[in-house]
């Protein structure tokens, strides 16, 4: 038999000894690998809206928004007010967890007064007639440094009556 | 900092990725292989530096990767209890003009794809072949048997 060329070790080279297990490991890292799109597809990490509702006799509030979202992704959140009854100063409550880390480009329609309550963005959309709908859309980006889990909740007010509120978890991944 | 963060994470998974798809994979320079490669190169780069257009931003991920590059380098040179595992090991699939059917499975390569880089270094048959070495770079050798 030919002599090997130099550094080339016939049992661990050609015979494959101690080497058996290798491609099983290979192949299962590899199949880690492809799980990751696999679950991508199941909106593991975003962006799909979802739709989460809060109804109280006097109106509906809907929130159609992301709650899985991605460094550098343009998003829309949609919130969607059906009065029951007349609303007559209809005022939205967004806390942090909105704005946090995320550009807003725009909102429309633009509300008729935004303020600052303790922290939260209080957009004043006024009056909402019955059985009528409001339709808030906002478009966001966000900003790559901006990862990890958010607190996001959305209330709406009468004047200075509560009527209902949606809490969702944003998560963000890198 | 999160330059630096994602230069990291990224040159992992990279290095991860070409150690678990098969060296073949990694050799071939099909069209197509040419076309993946700048679509992969593509896709890194948004999520290495996103909108970030910077001179400062370019030197932190070119200087994490080639430091990342050269440290990967040292602890194989360093470490050879880590080598396989870094740079692989070669395998050899020609023996006496005969191929060895299991290693060649192991790999994915065909007898005819083993025929083809026979032929582009201008070997015409098994025959001629005493030694044919899968290398760690995907590459195959050979090594004619004596005239």
């Amino acid at each position: 038999m030919a002599e090997p060329p130099d550094a080339i070790d016939l049992g661990r080279d050609r015979d494959l000894r101690g080497r058996r297990t290798d491609v099983w490991v290979r192949r299962t890292l590899l199949a880690l690998v492809t799980l990751v799109p696999v679950l991508a597809l199941f909106n593991l990490f975003g962006q799909r809206p979802t739709t989460s509702k809060a109804a109280v006799p006097a109106a509906t509030l809907s929130v159609y928004a992301p709650t899985k979202l991605r460094g550098g992704l343009l998003w829309e959140g949609r919130i969607h007010i059906t009065a029951h009854r007349e609303l007559k100063n209809a005022i939205l409550l967004l806390s942090t967890g909105w704005a946090e880390g995320m550009s807003m480009n725009t909102i429309e329609p633009s509300p008729t007064g935004e303020a600052s309550d303790n922290g939260s963005l209080e957009f004043t959309l006024g009056h909402i007639p019955a059985n009528k709908s409001f339709i808030l859309y906002m478009q966001f980006q966000v900003n790559p440094t901006n990862i990890g889990h958010r607190s996001r909740s959305t209330t709406l007010y009468d004047g200075s009556t509560k009527l209902a509120a949606v809490h969702q978890k944003v998560t963000i991944f890198p | 900092m999160d330059l630096a963060i994602r230069a990291i994470v990224l040159y992992a998974f990279v290095f991860f990725l070409t150690r678990v798809v098969g060296r073949r994979e990694l050799s071939s320079l099909q069209p197509f292989d040419l076309i993946l490669l700048i679509v992969l190169g593509d896709s890194i780069q948004q999520g290495l530096t996103q909108d970030d257009y910077s001179v400062t931003g370019a030197i932190i991920v070119v200087g994490t990767i080639a430091a990342l590059q050269v440290a990967t380098s040292y602890v194989s040179f360093r470490i050879p209890r880590l080598r396989p595992a870094l740079d692989g090991l070669p395998i050899v699939v020609v023996e006496d003009g005969k191929p060895i059917q299991k290693n060649l499975h192991r790999e994915r390569i065909t007898v005819n794809e083993l025929a083809q880089e026979m032929r582009q270094q201008q070997i015409a048959s098994l025959d001629e072949v005493q030694w044919a070495v899968l290398e760690t770079s995907g590459a195959i050798s050979f090594i004619k048997k004596p005239s």
